[in-house]
């Protein structure tokens, strides 16, 4: 991929339409758009979303990209239903394959990773901030990358796991990758692994294989981030090699 | 009661990753890896890891390390207004 050598056009508004939309758990689904103007993202990106009621009045959300470049002329975003919000009941409730809906992107240069920053890579997710890191994976994955790389993904149950299958999949065939989960609510029945939230010892001991090489990207809500970032720099892990993104109360 | 509105204050917080896309409508580039330098601590971060307050009628960036305010930005129909009095400068690499 020459993304270096794109000359980046004005970020503008497009109308994407919908290709196909996926359940992914109670709560999240995953849509996919074709672009009249689609680009080359870097995994981590996220595109804006925009909705204009007949009288004017706008709104916009930010939702990050699940699918990896590789995906040429395909975008797909995996949304969390808000009950209370603005953008995401209409995505989950309205939207129906074939519509269009505004949209921009790529956008955002901070928390991306791609296979030539390389790792060891340890990607921790809470809830829906498992989606930017998904797009990491997908993308490791589609370029056959050997990066040593481990998931921390928290859920408050197992029903609310998105990309199970897909994670438990990659997991079975990729010796360089494994997940872990922790469940803060419910565990499924039989469970032996972490049932707690994410804290400092868990944190250490998924990361110990790595050390202090470990690039991190921690996404999810802004106080699960809040505590694993504190807790990273407390293991004096350089903070050049943290990246972090915030999703606010519940979710984008 | 304090405590509530500070937990509830960092619970609404996001970062700057949230407010790249209006940052890229008003300056023509990507600025979430552009850094700033605190006006208040001189201390340097990413505006990609400010601390990013969205939910009120404009936006206000912090600083991750002493919680001053680094800019704000208000768009009004008509015009859009970027105060950043916080940061003592943004260091930025070149566009190719």
């Amino acid at each position: 991929m020459a993304t270096d050598v794109i000359v980046r056009p004005v970020l503008e508004w497009q109308a994407g339409t919908v290709t196909a939309i996926r359940t992914e758990t109670r709560q999240t689904k995953s849509f996919t758009f074709a672009l009249p103007k689609w680009m080359v993202h870097r995994p981590g990106q996220h595109y804006d979303v925009r909705l204009t009621a007949p009288d004017g009045y706008r709104t916009e959300r930010s939702y990050s990209i699940a699918s990896p470049p590789e995906r040429v002329g395909e975008l797909e975003l995996t949304v969390e239903l808000i009950p209370d919000g603005e953008v995401s009941p209409y995505m989950h409730e309205v939207l129906m394959r074939g519509d269009q809906l505004e949209v921009r992107g790529p956008i955002g240069g901070y928390f991306v990773w791609d296979v030539s920053l390389g790792g060891p890579l340890l990607l921790v997710g809470g809830g829906s901030g498992v989606v930017p890191l998904m797009a990491m994976l997908r993308h490791r994955t589609a370029q056959h990358s050997t990066v040593p790389a481990r998931m921390l993904y928290s859920s408050r149950s197992a029903d609310d796991v998105i990309y199970h299958d897909e994670l438990d999949g990659l997991a079975a065939r990729d010796r360089a990758f494994e997940a872990f989960y922790t469940f803060t609510r419910q565990p499924p029945a039989g469970w032996t692994g972490y049932r707690r939230r994410i804290d400092a010892a868990m944190l250490a001991e998924v990361i110990r294989p790595f050390d202090k090489r470990a690039r991190v990207y921690v996404c999810g809500p802004t106080l699960l981030v809040e505590s694993v970032a504190n807790a990273l720099v407390q293991m004096e892990l350089p903070t050049e090699q943290i990246r972090t993104e915030r999703f606010g109360p519940t979710g984008a | 009661m304090a405590n509530d509105e500070t937990d509830m204050n960092t619970a609404l917080m996001v970062d700057g990753n949230a407010v790249a896309g209006q940052l890229e409508q008003i300056f023509g580039r990507d600025m979430t890896m552009t850094v700033a330098r605190c006006a208040g601590c001189s201390r340097d971060a990413a505006i990609g890891a400010l601390m990013a307050f969205i939910r009120g009628p404009g936006v206000v960036l912090r600083c991750p390390a002493c919680q001053s305010a680094i800019a704000r930005i208000v768009e009004t129909p008509t015009a859009i207004y970027l105060e950043a009095r916080g940061a003592a400068y943004l260091r930025m690499t070149p566009q190719p």
